[in-house]
């Protein structure tokens, strides 16, 4: 078990030089554009020309295709699966299985979908991959989000895998004591509440010396807070984001204007 | 307006919410392994809204389900503002009352469910055409089959499949607030709310049984009519 | 003026009948070391929140008498205002952890990023915090990965690095080893002489004995005695009020019934105890 979530690559790249926010947007935009660029390939076309250039550029080629093989494209073929059967469009039907219709606009249809959610995934995974949390709320609070965000994103990051490992623990236990995961649906049911009741009274009586620990370390300060790390904004950096502020600008209008 | 959403935080709330969304994504996990048939993995989002308030719970149904889409699962992204509405309607409800009493929590449970039904059905109309990576589309796929409209075919799906959810996540939640020491709620924006009110609990429960059997035939008479129509 | 006052201050936490503390009347000069003893549910700890500004403010419930620190009183001010003159550590380590932070280095830094300490003046500060109470080579290291001893010094250094003038610690070393215990002890002592004043929550009655300027002991909400640290510990009200005392002191007072122990005063420490016999 990881002592804490991060999925932070440490490397020297461009992609891990550019400003935390450039990425985020950068991010936005991928998604954005593929989902609203009334263009039928789009989504195909950002995976070649955006995401695996992006990966090459940040030297995380290789842990992206890991994370593709083995988390996205099983994610994104379940739902080209579900949904090209699934989706009632069309008449030429081109594969029939009980009452279920595959056609040609369906597997269109799912087609374009799952690379949808596959550069939304994809996107999302790169930006984690090359940006330290802290670094990104280092910047953001800089950038006037109140500091109370980034202690709850960052301290969720570091509570949820020492939760799930507390559960996994609940969970080895209880079967050790006759907890059959297999059983009735009544004893499986009933066994919720020895599960969830250690797990879930612990951590809530500990919130209040919690907040007394970080009240005494000027948590609720009325002064501007100040980072102990400086995250660079180059001019490159701002016009990147200008640029891409524009691009999802176009594709969201072209959107509106073609429907 | 802002004040009173200021007046859902206090550092006690900012420290609840990481624990809560660890919480909704642990049990989340834990009911997967015991392959249960409902979700519960908003029992965290229901307990600060509760205790804190809507603006609170709205704010840790939208994290977890970002932080849930980049740890764990990215299907879940999309479906943060669901998660965001269920916080923001059990807080709402419990402001109104409705957390005092077991049968009241099922009311609250009940309203709860049909506000996500109600905000999932464009979510996943638009972005999915219907059909999600969930299991529930089976039951979604099934209705269009069958000559059901898009939008009719996904909320008969949402009507069946959250208020038994929604309602069991409320009780849980009620059940775990009634466990805690009362000292340990006290320092919450909103630890009245759930002052609870008299009368025997195993009455309550007896009500609150009989509450869930009418809603969920209620729910059924809802259902037949729009398949009907 | 005493840099600390607390005057007749009595008070009650929510939900609870009887008062925790009962018109305590304490004062406590600039630079003075003094540490509190006590049986449990004495109200140690609630003096100590109530010395950092959380009794009343952040557990709400009834107080009456006025808390005054550096000319300030406490029921004029607000919490966020407060810990920046008075800083608080306490028994639990792993609750003071932040959580909103990967290194040690950075946890330190918390709270100085909260008061908005400039940058170059931020890193100096911690680490010269860090190099006094001794976890520099912790630095790099995540705060959840360090034993309860470690953590407990973090805890201390992320509260000395706020460099408060009221220094409240609640058991401060109940998790370290008696070598730890002794550094904390002398890091502690150090800030005093340096014009911190210190109020300590303790049970390791020879550290005391060796370290305090003063000690108070505190028995169901009421102080029962105070003086210097070995009339205190020595005294045989103490060990008739059940407080724990030395195993020297406890050896010392049969010795003496015997006639083995000949000086008029009983010892706490070894040393003490050593000295005392030889005679």
């Amino acid at each position: 078990m990881h002592e804490r979530l991060s999925f932070h690559i440490k490397r020297d790249s461009f992609l891990h030089s550019l400003n935390p926010l450039t990425k985020l947007v950068l991010t936005l935009a991928l998604i954005l554009i593929a989902f609203t660029f009334p263009y039928y390939w789009t989504p195909h076309i950002l995976v070649l020309a955006a995401i695996i250039p992006l990966s090459l550029l940040g030297k995380v080629f290789r842990e992206f295709s890991v994370t593709a093989l083995r988390l996205i494209i099983p994610a994104a073929g379940f739902l080209f699966l579900m949904q090209a059967f699934f989706q009632p469009v069309g008449t030429d039907i081109i594969f029939k299985f009980y009452f279920l219709d595959m056609t040609m606009e369906s597997v269109l249809f799912a087609f374009r979908n799952a690379m949808r959610v596959f550069v939304m995934v994809s996107a999302f995974t790169l930006f984690l991959v090359t940006t330290h949390p802290s670094e990104l709320m280092s910047d953001l609070t800089r950038r006037g989000l109140p500091g109370q965000f980034a202690y709850v994103i960052i301290s969720t990051l570091q509570i949820l895998p020492q939760m799930q490992a507390k559960a996994q623990t609940i969970i080895s236990a209880q079967r050790s004591r006759g907890l059959d995961t297999e059983s009735s649906f009544l004893k499986r049911a009933g066994s919720l509440i020895p599960l969830i009741g250690p797990l879930v009274f612990g951590s809530l009586v500990e919130v209040e010396e919690r907040a007394i620990a970080i009240e005494a370390r000027g948590f609720t300060s009325k002064q501007v807070k100040t980072s102990l790390h400086e995250v660079p904004d180059t001019a490159f950096d701002q016009f990147l984001r200008w640029a891409l502020l524009v691009f999802i600008i176009i594709s969201i209008g072209l959107n509106l204007w073609l429907s | 307006m802002l004040d009173k959403i200021k007046s859902n935080f206090n550092t006690q709330t900012w420290v609840l919410i990481p624990i809560a969304i660890a919480i909704n994504i642990a049990v989340g996990q834990i009911v997967l392994v015991l392959k249960l048939p409902v979700f519960l993995d908003s029992i965290g989002t229901v307990l600060v809204a509760v205790l804190c308030g809507p603006w609170a719970g709205a704010l840790t149904g939208a994290l977890s389900n970002v932080i849930w889409g980049i740890a764990i699962d990215p299907g879940a992204l999309p479906w943060w503002p669901v998660a965001a509405m269920i916080g923001y309607m059990a807080g709402r409800m419990a402001g109104w009352g409705f957390f005092k009493s077991w049968w009241k929590v099922v009311v609250t449970g009940f309203v709860v469910a049909l506000t996500a039904a109600i905000v999932s059905t464009p979510i996943a109309v638009y972005l999915f055409g219907g059909i999600t990576a969930s299991g529930s589309s089976f039951i979604t796929a099934y209705l269009l089959q069958t000559g059901q409209g898009i939008w009719s075919a996904v909320v008969s799906t949402s009507f069946l499949t959250e208020p038994v959810d929604k309602i069991t996540t409320a009780m849980i939640a009620f059940a775990i607030i009634q466990g805690l020491p009362k000292r340990t709620i006290g320092g919450y924006p909103k630890a009245n709310q759930v002052a609870t009110e008299g009368g025997a609990s195993s009455t309550q429960l007896y009500i609150a049984i009989g509450v869930v059997v009418a809603l969920v035939l209620f729910a059924a008479f809802m259902l037949r009519n729009i398949l009907g129509g | 003026m005493a840099f600390v006052t607390l005057q007749n201050v009595t008070y009650k936490y929510p939900l609870t009948e009887k008062p925790v503390l009962q018109n305590i009347n304490l004062q406590i000069q600039e630079g003075e070391f003094v540490s509190v003893i006590g049986p449990n549910g004495a109200g140690k700890s609630t003096l100590c929140y109530a010395l950092a500004g959380f009794v009343p403010h952040f557990f709400k419930g009834e107080i009456s008498g006025e808390i005054e620190v550096d000319g300030k009183l406490s029921s004029k001010s607000t919490l966020d205002t407060w810990v920046l003159n008075v800083g608080l550590a306490f028994q639990n380590p792993f609750n003071q952890i932040s959580g909103a932070k990967y290194t040690v280095f950075e946890e330190i830094a918390f709270g100085l990023e909260n008061i908005g300490v400039p940058r170059d003046e931020m890193k100096k500060r911690v680490e010269d915090a860090m190099s006094l109470t001794g976890i520099s080579e912790l630095a790099d290291r995540s705060p959840y990965s360090l034993s309860g001893g470690q953590q407990q010094r973090v805890a201390l250094t992320s509260i000395l690095v706020m460099r408060p003038r009221l220094l409240v610690l609640d058991e401060p070393t109940s998790q370290m080893d008696p070598i730890g215990t002794r550094e904390v002890f002398g890091v502690v002592r150090k800030m005093a002489e340096e014009g911190m004043t210190v109020v300590m929550v303790e049970h390791k009655v020879e550290w005391i004995a060796e370290f305090a300027d003063r000690v108070i002991a505190l028995k169901e909400g009421q102080i029962l005695m105070e003086g210097k640290p070995n009339e205190v510990l020595t005294s045989d009200l103490l060990t008739e009020n059940g407080f724990g005392v030395s195993r020297y002191t406890s050896t010392a007072r049969e010795a003496k019934k015997q006639g083995l122990w000949k000086k008029q005063n009983l010892p706490v420490t070894l040393d003490e105890a050593v000295e005392g016999f030889k005679k």
